[in-house]
């Protein structure tokens, strides 16, 4: 089970609302991080995931622990927040 | 009604009437028509609902909107009209499908599924270009996405690769973040349509056009994209353009992979073959949009096509029940 998500996200990003309806649809809550509003966390993203692209979602799950799946992935989303 | 709803309605049929594969402009379009006519509908959709016009950035060429629309618009206009009507939309991959009997099964990430009728109507990817460091650099350097990646090159040199309405709108779409942008256009003149070419023109301050330019290699310094080596094809000389990174718009590949095994007939471009009411080569089974073989990779024309496929989907049905 997930203790946080955070999602990196774009204002023009499709696949950003894809990840976002699907995790409401799951009933889990999320921050959002919009790299268009804070340029300055850019790199904060890229740290996290290694790649230059949105949508980046941060699971840390109770124990800690993180994982993080760039782009709209469901087949590691599902499991991640699981 | 919740999302959640409607992820439980999409196994509440036992048989569904239509189930659509894909939820771009063809299948939300055909969904308007079915759901609102009562067909118990379903569509599944594994990557953005509303295709690749949805991280398309602006589209001007889709009619009813006189200033142009933003792509995460449309798509989204589609989708709440579609469900307006009561058609569902599962967020999932079909992994393969068949006919058997009277029913067209469909093994998918949500577990088997059965249909009446089938709409194929996943559309296409970008194509790759197949040089040395786009596979490996994806993702860190080498993007198919403008709408999704551009921000992370603000006040950086990039490359576009393309000469088609997607490369120059893409380019045009990049320069809100980029310092500068060298489009690199393997023909001797542009694919893309007059109005975006005139649309081009006003960006030369930041994009460069190379035409007769061929790419052929990316290359990386320290694990980062450092520049493209090209050739120019008139003089056969290679040309370096140094970028932080490099996006691609060549061309359009169909999502037909999982059709292996189903009986659906391909063209040699392994896009689907269909008769003149939109079926394909097994029966129930149809096709609309972008993965039909003939379609013109339009956006009107898919939701046109979408439609069409409707209207034969009912009459189909309607003589299931004769």
């Amino acid at each position: 089970m997930a203790k946080d998500i955070t999602i990196y996200t774009t204002n023009t990003c499709a696949y950003c609302v894809m990840v976002k309806k699907w995790l409401k649809a799951k009933d889990l809550t999320y921050n959002e991080v919009n790299l268009d509003e804070h340029p300055e966390r850019q790199k904060e993203a890229f740290e996290a995931s290694g790649q230059l692209a949105v949508p980046v979602t941060v699971v840390t799950k109770k124990d800690n622990s993180k994982e993080v799946i760039v782009g709209y992935n469901l087949a590691k989303l599902a499991p991640a927040v699981a | 009604m919740s999302e959640t709803k409607k992820s439980i309605d999409a196994h509440s049929h036992r048989i569904w009437d239509v189930i659509m594969v894909g939820a771009g402009p063809a299948a939300l379009s055909a969904a308007v028509y079915t759901s609102r006519e009562d067909i118990s509908t379903l569509l599944f959709e594994k990557g953005a609902i509303g295709g690749l016009a949805a991280v398309t950035d602006w589209i001007d060429n889709y009619p009813g909107f006189p200033k142009g629309v933003a792509g995460l618009e449309l798509a989204e206009n589609l989708r709440l009209q579609a469900e307006r009507f009561g058609a569902y939309i599962e967020l999932g991959d079909v992994i393969s499908l068949k006919r058997v009997g009277k029913y067209i099964e469909l093994d998918t990430t949500s577990g088997p599924f059965k249909a009446r009728a089938v709409l194929l109507a996943t559309g296409s990817d970008w194509k790759k270009i197949g040089v040395p460091g786009e596979k490996e650099y994806f993702g860190r350097g080498v993007h198919y996405c403008a709408t999704c990646d551009g921000a992370f090159y603000r006040d950086k040199r990039l490359a576009v690769i393309g000469g088609g309405n997607s490369a120059v709108q893409e380019a045009i779409f990049l320069t809100r973040y980029a310092s500068h942008i060298d489009l690199l256009v393997r023909g001797d003149s542009f694919r893309a349509s007059e109005v975006l070419q005139h649309e081009l023109k006003k960006h030369t301050d930041k994009i460069t056009v190379h035409l007769n330019t061929t790419t052929d290699e990316i290359i990386a310094v320290d694990n980062k994209v450092d520049h493209v080596l090209g050739t120019r094809k008139t003089t056969g000389k290679k040309v370096e353009f140094p970028v932080d990174g490099v996006f691609v718009f060549v061309g359009l590949e169909p999502n037909t992979q999982f059709l292996k095994g189903s009986g659906v007939k391909l063209d040699d471009i392994k896009l689907v073959k269909t008769n003149d009411h939109l079926m394909t080569s097994v029966k129930g089974i149809f096709a609309a949009g972008d993965v039909r073989s003939g379609a013109t990779m339009q956006i009107a024309s898919a939701t046109g096509e979408g439609a069409t496929a409707a209207l034969e989907i009912r009459e189909y049905l309607d003589d299931l029940k004769k």
